[in-house]
């Protein structure tokens, strides 16, 4: 970057910082009216600071009820959608031919379409069957689309696969069984564990697929969907406060983590 | 196929291909075929059925009464006839009333009334704008995390951009509400400056006004267009930038010349990533016109749904959806020269 300080550059820079006060000043307007002990979520109307909203939150049954849901789901997706995404991404790394192409287009369509459709489809499939709505529905909705992201992913480690040490595996007599137990799965742990993580982050994330597939039962994101036509108050915020609170944590874990790799990296050079 | 099981056996390999198989019929093909299916029926329900009838019975009563009073043998026959064409019209009437037919056709695309038309219409051009608006907005910030920042600071901001996205999509845009609602926040300093009033209700009615919607739409998908568009971009060679400047390139003519021919993919991935997701988004118009504006059409979907209980016609809504999504994906492939495997990435 050059040192010259032209106007360009000043308006890029003003500009850069218009644009996170623009990711970040929702937030903190959210986040603030967790606090303010009116009644109705709001700052401009300041009623004193209070952390009564946290206090009812834990009194909260449907919502502690929707968080327990929400966890339910997030793992029903990981264990389905993980197998689903592994077994496409090995036929697709290893399939020959014209069908390839189609078979990926049609494995990650449900990325390429809203998420409304897959509930919708979900839900009208399954009711041919007599399954309503419910968990077990969101699950398997959930999942359409999130088991393509998980192809996604593995299809990227598949691709650096050096194919030499299964091979030298099978010529010194290891089982099939084996060279998969011990060398695949070995080496594409990393992204099992990453794939998992993103799979329960979109899961919980989720709302429009889900509220078409979850009937009458609900997620912490249903129930909290559901408050803005009834029942809005600042205990919707002291959610997002947690959100925001979880996600810094998370984020400064991350890049700590980073950062000694890269000292590390640093000393051993 | 065969390299599969030579590495891992007959009996994983057909694992992975069923799983694969059920993955792909039973959770993407099926559910779209039925949906579709489900689109293109629909129970007729005749509105006047109890009334025919009702007229059929009172008919037959006349004609039984003319049978009773009949004198030759050759009117009886007459009346008994038509009795009995009644009778069979009758037991044709009320079969239909307890079990009304099924009618295939594509009676629930046609007759979709001009005001849901409009609202189609109007959610795929709001998408649209939406779409232009974001990658107006996000083009310069993938650019500069790409090419401008230093190591350190392209970091800072990528991790910038990602805290909003980790948190809720509902509670993003629910921070929007909060700050465009009739006595939200930029109301309130409007009359803190003196500018409008709570008493007399002359607040700004932004949640009225689609432009709403715009802000948190793009609030809620920045980073699928921010993120498609910062991977092509970094993979251009610096020295290509370097060379336009030595040579006299103006900024624009950089950018219009080097950059987005280079970033094409990106911009295309990251038009129809935010494209799908504005014009099928329920969640946000939902929040942010709370009943107060128009709908869009996925709030339409809904209702056809959960409200009015009417499976056909909301299929047919979603599948005029899919249709136009499609649509989209394959005019940007073609316009953009990208292909299925630059899309999903």
């Amino acid at each position: 970057m050059t040192k010259s300080r032209s106007l360009s550059d000043i308006i890029l820079n003003v500009y850069i910082g218009f644009f996170f006060l623009y990711l970040f000043a929702p937030l903190l307007v959210m986040s603030l009216a967790a606090f303010n002990a009116y009644d109705y979520p709001s700052v401009t109307q300041w009623k004193g600071w209070t952390l009564k909203w946290f206090g009812e939150l834990a009194n909260d049954d449907r919502i502690l009820k929707g968080i327990a849901n929400s966890i339910i789901v997030a793992l029903g997706v990981i264990v389905l959608s993980l197998p689903l995404g592994l077994a496409g991404a090995f036929v697709l790394t290893r399939l020959e031919g014209r069908y390839n192409n189609l078979l990926y287009a049609l494995l990650v369509s449900p990325l390429l379409m809203p998420g409304i459709i897959l509930g919708i489809s979900t839900l009208i499939f399954w009711g041919r069957f007599n399954v309503p709505g419910g968990l077990l529905l969101t699950i398997i909705a959930q999942s359409s689309f999130i088991a393509s992201y998980s192809m996604l992913m593995f299809m990227a480690r598949l691709q650096r696969q050096d194919r030499v040490l299964e091979e030298a595996a099978l010529d010194l007599g290891a089982s099939n069984f084996m060279v998969f137990r011990r060398i695949t799965i070995p080496f594409l742990m990393p992204t099992i564990i990453t794939a998992a993580v993103i799979a329960f982050l979109q899961s919980i994330e989720n709302y429009n697929t889900t509220v078409f597939a979850i009937g009458g039962d609900w997620t912490l994101v249903t129930e909290i969907g559901s408050r803005f036509r009834f029942g809005l108050s600042p205990v919707i915020n002291v959610i997002g406060v947690i959100f925001v609170i979880f996600t810094v944590i998370a984020a400064s874990l991350y890049v700590l983590q980073k950062e000694k790799e890269r000292q590390r990296k640093l000393a051993t050079a | 196929m065969h390299s599969l099981i030579r590495s891992y056996g007959k009996p994983l390999t057909s694992l992975f291909v069923c799983l694969t198989a059920f993955w792909l019929l039973v959770m993407i093909a099926l559910p779209q075929a039925f949906m579709i299916e489900h689109s293109l029926w629909h129970i007729d329900r005749d509105d006047q059925l109890g009334m025919k009838i009702d007229r059929a019975y009172s008919e037959m009563g006349l004609v039984e009464y003319d049978l009773k009073a009949a004198k030759t043998e050759k009117v009886r026959a007459e009346f008994q006839t038509r009795i009995d064409a009644l009778k069979a019209q009758i037991a044709a009437l009320e079969a239909q009333e307890t079990e009304p037919p099924k009618i295939y056709g594509i009676h629930n695309y046609t007759k979709m009334s001009e005001l849901h038309f409009t609202i189609f219409l109007k959610s795929i051009v709001f998408a649209l704008m939406v779409t232009v608006l974001a990658l107006v907005v996000c083009y310069p910030m993938a650019f500069t995390i790409a090419k401008l920042a230093t190591p350190y600071k392209a970091a800072l901001m990528m991790l910038g951009l990602i805290i909003p996205y980790a948190i809720n999509e509902l509670l993003r845009v629910y921070a929007w509400l909060m700050i465009l609602d009739y006595q939200g926040v930029i109301n309130s300093a409007l009359a803190w400056l003196g500018l409008v009033s709570f008493e007399a209700k002359t607040w700004v009615p932004f949640l009225e006004n689609p432009g709403s919607v715009f802000v948190a739409l793009i609030y809620a998908y920045v980073l699928f267009m921010i993120f498609p568009i910062y991977n092509t971009v970094e993979t251009l060679d610096k020295n290509q930038l370097e060379a336009a400047k030595d040579l006299g390139a103006s900024t624009w003519k950089t950018h219009m010349r080097i950059v987005i021919p280079h970033a094409k993919p990106g911009i295309a991935v990251g038009c129809i990533m935010t494209f799908m997701l504005s014009v099928g988004s329920y969640s946000v118009p939902q929040i942010m016109t709370r009943g107060k504006s128009g709908d869009w059409f996925s709030q339409l979907i809904y209702r056809q749904f959960f409200e009015s209980q009417n499976w056909n016609t909301g299929a047919a809504y979603s599948f005029s959806l899919v249709i136009v999504c499609l649509a989209f994906i394959l005019i940007m492939m073609k316009s953009f020269k990208v292909g299925i495997r630059d899309i999903a990435k």
